[in-house]
């Protein structure tokens, strides 16, 4: 199979020096700022501690052991000062780590915490079109790994950053104090240096992303080949699976290795610098202390730090592609964010009481502009009536149940429930009103009671009296833990059927004033199906219903029936009414009703 | 409210378990090991050179420094050792990049190889292993797991063989200049040893909660993301929300756990180096006061006692990274060393039959973990022709039919397939016989043509448009923007129910197999376009088996016989004129029929 698996990642490029991105992420951090200053605090403190130890060192030396003129117990007790200074440099060295770790993490966390919770929020409130268009495994990389990479960032980089920055800064301030002359010549190396990180980062950010979105291929053929496990193996293609399989990975493993050789390539490069600039310092320095204008000392001293300065430059550049890679990540997860939903979110400033009364007038409706599925349809259903929505597949009885829920709006016409057009109804409000059963059964992982009450409160006497008007209570008896029973992937499952009437008693627990069954009832055997009737007929008897059904015996008893063909309303009647002419009705009863193979 | 499930495949205390599991589980990886042993040689002998080579560096600035001290430098021999100093540099960064290749690069093809052992292994399970593993375990398992496993193998390995090197040569010249010193330079190390054990066992379960609420964030945003219709419908966005919350509040509360060891470990090395640091220069300054050792060797020692630093903190790290790779190890090969509990003792080498029957007898039931039968004493001959199947929600109908298909063991003499008991054929050629269409439809994210194809390969366009036709889906196809070609979406969400099982029947229909199962797969499908399915299905099977599950009269009707089952029982069975009196099945005959009136 040539497929594509449909996933293709937008590639952003992670640019590290997009202010306004980084002014967005900040923004997230104004809450904290105060931390965020103990902590650059910390690092300025870790920094000076840490340039001072070789300085306590080099005073060691040149101070007292080399002093030999000196009393030896005086040496020995300056040297005891020295040890004491030192260990209490380095106790200081130790907590403000510690701190600063700490400090980092609980920052980088909560602030992660917010924008994934934002995220989230913004997420499941966008609109159904967004969510057929994107793959489930794309969003969820939006709310996990994603803001994993940008709090990577915030914790090992951004401060670390900001420590080797400090460091390279100060250590060239030392150099430049010490000797000007071979300072400057260090400071050829620094472009070089930038070059070299930049080239790097280049090659870098651009084998990460082919590795990124080949993982992501891989991971996505994974989860659906085993969400289709086993149609896969009841069609025997274990061998196109798996060959599959292996040439993604094929592909991903070729791309990392590329990745090794770049990084091969150019990590050493920097250590090479390191050697070339001492070679380059001996030889110059060297000459210059030949020619008596340096002390050998102070070419020593020059040479220590010049290890010193370079170590925080490999760090840098390692660290560089780190901050690319968040980047990107804080720019997919912005741009979701700023993704708005089609649909508008409308408050109430005045109740208004909906008792079922609706009416669908000049429907026009289409997944993409270019295939209408409704041009023009008009429906009304009084209240307390109770409709059949009827006819072939693909005719769009659950789009124009869906348009009801407000999954989505119609191009042109409205839906109203008693004169107020619901696009002026607070969802909440509108969801509550109209109880659906989809088509599709949803299992959400939790024990049989959660999915049934949901949100509601739980009330037993209610719950336990639509179970046994149901039937559902038979089944549920048999599960080993009753209602308490854990169901849903890796638990104990229902049957399909099973997993309908619960679907169905989930709807009835909420009490709505519009009950609409898609299908509600397909796999459910024919007792079952009258005892839901009943349940139905006694609790709603007055309400308003909406059916769709393929069974034409299951929609016998409502008020009217509408027949639906190709997104249009062809007849509508009751049952009798329909019967009695030569409608399309009565054409699909009577083969409905006689076996045309025999 | 939505509780998830305990780790019960993955216990906590896998550090624990004894040595044996720990030799299976290299078990894995060792034959990588002596497949590639020439390259890691290769590897192993750049580590080593780079880091000799490393050594005798600081020697040349050395030899440098002195002679500038003892007047005997030129400007000529400057250059010479600034040119050898920059040529010993070139090798080092080319051997730095061989051991990178050859090494890292090593870790990766380790991880592609496991990976892929992994899925195979996967792929040959049947329902009872993945009714324990759910598709969040599983690829958990091959990214977190894997990525463990890669990392230890590759860096870890390299800073392990480059830590006891590094640190057996640094200690070996410290010992030259000073035993003495050296045994002070290196007394705070066994402290180092036991905080390093202590914290990297704390750290290694913190880290390994951290790793499970990750992947139950990861679970609960999927889950929920997959069932955004009953979230919207219902308005459960601010149940939700809270409940994602709460898991991100959880997660963030381990993280800092996670933070406490680690902001103590690191730092732990580095204070462990600076110590001996200082004890190098209290004792190291008295002893060079006190003239038992040079200056110069006071600066030598300082220098090499430099060199073990790097060791000192890497010593955290690779016990980090060897401990969670070893853990990773062992989940895998507890996923790697399950079993199908279906029975395959293939006994010859059948021809492919063109006729199926199956024959049940006394078929028993359980599924595994739960106590109730769900199937009991079935005993039915199914041979070509129809069989109808009805009965109760919950009766066993399709249990009946995943039996059939393999997907559960089954007793022996319980079933056989033309008279050979099923647990003596291979899975798969009971499978190659059987077309099966679910009772929720199952496709991929494909195109159509792709989706229909499945079973069949090698279908011409024609076979695809015949099979279409026979589902009746043909016309539906050809009216969607982009016909054929069309991609359906993710699970199908861009088609209608009945859309969905058509092309799943047209899949089943294409493959042109004897036999045929349809598990309640035409009830979303309307009255007329079901006639056409029953007649499409009628001309393509003559004289093949085809069974199928319905509440539909008018569908049963036109099956040769008719079962009716209760409880996992066979309470009838006949025809459908037979049957009329049959309780169960009069109440749908009679609810089902009576519409005309
Ligand atoms: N999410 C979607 N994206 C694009 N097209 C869709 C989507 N859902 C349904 N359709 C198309 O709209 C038409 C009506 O579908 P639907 O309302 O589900 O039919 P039914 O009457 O069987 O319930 C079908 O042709 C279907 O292919
Ligand atoms: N994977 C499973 N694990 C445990 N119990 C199951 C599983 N699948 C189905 N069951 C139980 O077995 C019984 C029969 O299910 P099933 O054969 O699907 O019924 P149906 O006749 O409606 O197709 C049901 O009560 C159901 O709860
Ligand atoms: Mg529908
Ligand atoms: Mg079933």
């Amino acid at each position: 199979m040539r497929g594509s698996f449909g996933y293709t990642e937008k590639g952003e490029e992670g640019r590290v020096n997009d202010f306004g991105l980084w002014r967005r992420i900040l923004t997230y951090c104004r809450r904290y700022k105060i931390p965020l200053a103990v902590a650059v605090l910390l690092s300025f403190v870790v920094t000076f501690c840490s340039l001072m130890l070789p300085r306590i060192m080099q005073e060691g030396i040149d101070g007292y052991m080399a002093q030999s003129h000196l009393e030896i117990s005086a040496r020995i007790l300056g040297l005891q000062h020295l040890a004491v200074v030192y260990g209490v440099l380095v106790c200081c060295i130790f907590l403000t780590n510690f701190v600063q770790i700490v400090l980092l993490e609980w920052i980088g966390q909560s602030v992660m915490h917010k924008l994934r919770k934002q995220l989230f929020d913004h997420l499941v409130h966008l609109d159904l079109a967004f969510f057929n268009e994107h793959r489930a495994g794309q969003l969820v990389t939006r709310l996990t790994n994603d803001i994993q990479n940008m709090h990577e960032m915030f914790t090992s980089v951004m401060v670390t950053l900001f420590n080797d920055a400090l460091k390279l800064v100060g250590i060239f301030c030392l150099l430049y104090l010490m000797n000007a002359r071979l300072a400057l010549l260090m400071t050829l190396f620094v472009p070089l240096a930038f070059f070299i990180t930049r080239q790097f980062a280049h090659y870098a950010r651009k084998v990460f992303r082919q590795i990124r979105s080949q993982l992501a291929k891989i991971n996505s053929f994974l989860a659906e080949a085993l969400q289709a496990i086993d149609i896969i193996q009841l069609f025997g293609r274990h061998d196109w699976a798996e060959k599959t399989y292996t040439d993604l990975t094929d592909e991903y493993l070729q791309r990392n290795l590329k990745q090794v050789s770049i990084f091969g390539f150019f990590m050493p490069l920097t250590e090479l610098m390191s050697s070339g600039a001492v070679a380059l310092i001996l030889w110059y320095g060297g000459g210059e202390v030949l020619r008596s204008r340096l002390s050998l000392g102070e070419l020593v001293a020059f040479l220590s730090y010049m290890r010193l300065f370079f170590q925080p430059l490999r760090e840098l550049s390692q660290k560089y592609s780190i901050v690319q890679s968040a980047m990107a990540s804080a720019e997919r997860i912005f741009h979701l964010l700023d993704t708005k939903s089609h649909l508008h979110f409308p408050v109430w400033k005045q109740a208004v009481a909906l008792d079922g009364d609706v009416n669908f007038s000049g429907i026009v409706f289409g997944y993409s502009a270019s295939k209408l599925v409704f041009n023009g349809l008009d429906l009304h259903i009084k209240k307390g009536e109770s409709v059949a929505l009827v006819g072939s597949t693909g005719a769009g009885k659950t789009t124009l149940i869906q348009l009801l829920a407000r999954f989505y709006d119609p191009h042109a016409g409205n839906i109203t429930l008693n004169d107020v057009d619901i696009r002026t109804i607070p969802l909440p409000i509108l969801r509550q009103t109209v109880g659906l059963i989809m088509q599709d059964i949803f299992i959400l992982p939790g024990t049989v009671q959660e999915n049934i009450i949901l949100d509601q409160p739980l009330d037993k006497e209610k719950l336990d009296r639509i179970l046994q008007q149901t039937g559902l209570e038979v089944f549920i008896g048999r599960l080993s833990n009753g209602l308490q029973t854990q169901i849903g992937e890796g638990f104990s499952e229902l049957s399909v059927g099973e997993k309908q009437l619960l679907s169905f008693v989930r709807a009835l627990y909420r009490d709505p004033v519009i009950l609409v069954l898609d299908e509600a009832t397909a796999s459910i055997d024919t007792e079952s199906e009258n005892l839901l009737e009943e349940a139905v007929a006694a609790g709603f008897s007055n309400k308003t219903s909406l059916i769709i059904a393929h069974r034409l015996s299951t929609v016998r008893r409502v008020d009217r029936i509408v027949v639906m063909d190709q997104g249009r309303i062809v007849e509508q009647g009751s049952h009798e009414e329909l019967m009695s002419t030569d409608s399309l009705y009565s054409n699909l009863v009577t083969l409905d009703l006689k076996n045309s193979m025999k | 409210m939505m509780r998830f499930k305990e780790q019960n495949n993955d216990p906590q205390g896998t550090t624990h378990e004894g040595q044996s599991s720990i030799r299976e589980a290299l078990g894995i990886i060792t034959p990588l090991f002596l497949r590639h042993k020439k390259r890691l040689l290769a590897g192993f002998i750049a580590v080593i050179v780079v880091d000799l080579l490393q050594l005798i560096i600081p020697r040349f600035i050395k030899q440098g420094v002195d002679s500038l001290a003892q007047e005997g430098a030129t400007e000529h021999s400057l250059f010479i050792l600034a040119v050898t100093i920059f040529i010993a540099a070139c090798i080092v960064a080319g051997f730095r990049f061989f051991w990178r290749y050859l090494l890292i690069g090593f870790s990766r093809i380790l991880e592609k190889s496991v990976r892929d052992q992994l899925f195979r292994h996967i792929l040959a399970m049947d329902q009872q292993f993945f009714g324990r593993w759910t598709t969040g375990d599983l690829i958990a398992h091959s990214s977190n797991d894997l990525n463990a496993i890669q990392m230890a193998c590759g860096m870890g390995l390299v800073a392990a063989s480059d830590a006891v090197f590094m640190s057996v040569a640094a200690i070996c010249f410290m010992v030259a200049i000073s035993g003495e010193l050296t045994l002070y330079a290196l007394f705070p190390m066994p402290f180092l040893a036991l905080s390093t054990k202590y914290l990297s066992g704390h750290l290694h379960r913190r880290f390994n909660k951290v790793q499970e609420q990750f992947s139950q964030l990861t679970e609960f945003a999927r889950n929920t993301i997959v069932s955004i219709r009953l979230i919207k419908a219902y308005t459960l966005e601010k149940l939700q929300n809270k409940q994602f919350d709460q898991l991100g509040r959880e997660y963030v509360r381990s993280n800092l756990r996670v933070a406490l060891i680690q902001g103590t470990m690191f730092p732990t090395a580095t204070f462990v180096g600076n110590i001996g640091m200082l004890l190098v220069l209290y004792k190291g300054g008295t002893m060079v006061v006190n003239q038992q050792i040079s200056l110069g060797d006071f600066v030598a020692f300082t220098t090499y006692l430099s060199l073990l630093i790097w060791p000192i903190m890497a010593v955290g790290w690779v016990t980090n990274v060897a401990q969670r790779g070893l853990t990773s190890l062992q989940r895998i090969q507890r996923l790697l060393s399950e079993q199908p509990k279906v029975k395959c003792q293939p006994q010859a080498d059948l021809p492919e039959a063109d006729q199926i029957t199956f024959h049940c007898r006394n078929l028993s039931f359980t599924y595994p973990g739960e106590a109730r039968q769900v199937l009991e004493n079935v005993t039915l001959d199914i041979t070509p022709g129809i069989l109808g199947i009805t009965g109760r929600t919950g009766s066993g109908k399709s249990t009946l039919c995943k039996v059939l298909l393999r997907m559960y063991p089954v007793g022996d003499g319980m079933l056989n397939l033309n008279e050979i008991d099923v647990n003596d054929l291979d899975i798969k050629y009971v499978r190659n016989h059987i077309a099966y269409v679910a009772q929720e439809p199952i496709l991929f994210s494909h195109s159509i043509s792709e989706n229909i194809t499945f079973g069949r390969q090698d279908a011409t366009d024609e076979d695809v448009y015949k099979a279409a036709r026979a589902a009746a889906i043909h016309e539906d196809i050809l009216r969607l923007p982009g016909g054929y070609d069309a991609v359906i979406g993710e699970r199908g969400v861009k088609l209608s129910g009945g859309q969905r099982q058509r092309l799943a029947l047209a899949r089943a229909l294409l493959c042109d197999r004897p036999m045929l199962v349809i598990d309640d797969g035409l009830n979303a499908i309307d009255v007329e376009t079901e006639q056409q399915v029953l007649l499409g299905i009628h001309s393509a099977f003559q004289n093949k088996t085809v069974v199928i599950v319905s509440h539909r009269v008018n569908v049963l009707e036109t099956a040769d016989c008719i079962v009716v089952m209760e409880n996992g029982k066979i309470a009838a069975q006949g025809t459908h004129d037979e049957l009329l009196a049959q309780p169960l099945y009069k109440v749908m005959v009679s609810k089902q029929q009576n519409n005309a009136r």
